[in-house]
């Protein structure tokens, strides 16, 4: 039952695609995408495209987690830093923050730089949104239990809070990853030499739909994986709790 | 200073001048008639069948799986196709926006409509209430309040989208303006439509939560 939309769809390209009253521009056949596909794994330069994107994401999520996470366990349990930081926080969050791209690039060049930057404030978002939640929840019955048996505050911070707001924290990361994705294929679209979504642009320009689509396939195959790796390291790390929806 | 840094009061008066020009009303207009009708009907799409697939099993079978295994997919990657289809004009912006809110009103019209509370589903059986009054008096309220979060997702997720699509292929809007004035060195114009971006984000997100809040009355502390 799944699989059967994908299916009907896969199956009215193919035969869209074989018919031969549609352009191979508009619906390449899936053997000719297939072909594409199977250069980005014998063409190192097709492949470089791929990590280059990649690593880019990585990176500004990476900090972003790095900064995102303390900033927000200490705006959840300190009304002093939630006081002061918070009015920014909620402030800044509907801008899109993509539109600030161009001053990012006159200011730290148009290599990766301007790009790890952004993904990174885009990133910071949901990541330190979701840990200030996450520790605000923390049962204080825990906390004071722990500060009962003479826990210092550094103690409780590392052994009651953050494993507390672990799911919390994973929830944002889950929401953060995706965006990293979409920041850096953006900005690679806008004004790149490289990366995957300077590769599509080059692809639209040759009207070569069908490399186009390897490289959506390919995208979508980093997407997954990414996913699948915050979803695995919390499953693995929150081994107490389970999923309750899509998000944690 | 290096020259694209301006001081706040010039681009207080870069702005009034923009205005009095008309250099940015036209560009205004011209990304609200592709951000909206996008962001409606992705949204509207999206709660639909994401409602449908939270009370039907059918239909949960058939959408849920396609839509998760989807969801991680940055979906501005198939912009280029999208270009390929519907050409350059306003219709693949339109298309790529809907695409993209889709996908949290889906999902949070769905987790809404499935966390409906059994006991409140039983009443209103035991009460006589026909499936459709079910849905329409019971299941729609109850996931009101994870729709609204959801739509509050899909309006940021159509401004990235809407700045990304204008910058790579437009003639008009607040992206192609953007791009257009980095270009030529004008920077006043630059942070004009940057900052014009920036209000009507926080001006959508903020019509939002009002909406929201009226909504929902009855439920106390939720957005």
């Amino acid at each position: 039952m799944p699989i059967v939309l994908p299916g009907l769809a896969l199956l009215a390209w193919e035969i869209a695609a074989r018919s031969g009253s549609i352009s191979r521009i508009v619906c390449p056949s899936l053997l000719a995408i297939a072909r594409e596909l199977g250069t980005f794994a014998i063409r190192s330069d097709h492949l470089t495209e791929a990590w280059i994107s990649l690593y880019r994401a990585l990176a500004g999520f990476a900090v972003a987690a790095l900064v995102g996470v303390p900033l927000g366990l200490a705006l959840g349990r300190s009304p002093i830093a939630a006081r002061l930081v918070e009015p920014l926080l909620s402030a800044t969050y509907p801008i899109p923050k993509i539109a600030l791209f161009p001053i990012f690039v006159f200011a730290l060049g148009i290599g990766s730089l301007s790009k790890v930057s952004l993904v990174f404030l885009e990133c910071l978002y949901p990541i330190v949104i979701n840990a200030a939640q996450g520790a605000r929840a923390v049962n204080r019955v825990v906390v004071w239990s722990a500060r009962n048996m003479g826990a210092s505050p550094i103690q409780i911070l590392g052994k009651v809070v953050l494993p507390a707001a672990a799911p919390a924290v994973f929830a944002g990361f889950r929401v953060a990853l995706p965006v990293a994705l979409i920041v850096v294929i953006i900005t690679e679209m806008i004004g790149s030499a490289d990366g995957l979504g300077y590769f599509v642009m080059g692809a639209l320009a040759d009207l070569r739909t069908d490399r186009l689509l390897a490289a959506v396939v390919v995208t979508a195959a980093l997407g997954w994986a990414l996913d699948g790796l915050v979803v695995a390291s919390r499953t693995r790390l929150i081994f107490w709790e389970r999923h309750e929806t899509y998000f944690n | 200073m290096p020259d694209w840094i301006l001081s706040p009061s010039e681009v207080v008066r870069a702005f009034a001048t923009a205005l009095g020009t008309g250099d940015l009303l036209p560009h205004v207009v011209a990304s609200l008639a592709r951000a909206i009708p996008g962001f409606v009907l992705g949204t509207v799409v999206g709660v639909a069948l994401g409602l449908v697939a939270g009370v039907s099993r059918v239909a949960d079978l058939m959408l849920s799986p396609s839509v998760f295994l989807s969801y991680p997919v940055p979906k501005i990657i198939v912009l280029p196709l999208v270009m390929v289809w519907f050409g350059i004009g306003d219709i693949s912006k339109v298309v790529i926006i809907a695409l993209a809110c889709f996908y949290p009103a889906f999902i949070n019209a769905y987790y809404g409509a499935r966390s409906t509370r059994a006991i409140l589903v039983w009443s209103a059986l035991n009460m006589g209430a026909r499936p459709i009054d079910l849905f329409r008096r019971v299941v729609v309220p109850s996931a009101l309040p994870m729709i609204l979060s959801g739509v509050r997702v899909a309006l940021a997720l159509s401004f990235i989208l809407l700045f990304a699509a204008e910058m790579v292929g437009a003639r008009s809007g607040l992206g192609y303006l953007i791009k257009q004035s980095e270009n030529s060195l004008r920077f006043d114009l630059m942070y004009v439509s940057i900052i014009t971006i920036a209000v009507l984000g926080s001006l959508g997100d903020a019509l939002l939560r009002l909406l929201g809040r009226r909504l929902v009355r009855w439920r106390e502390g939720r957005p």
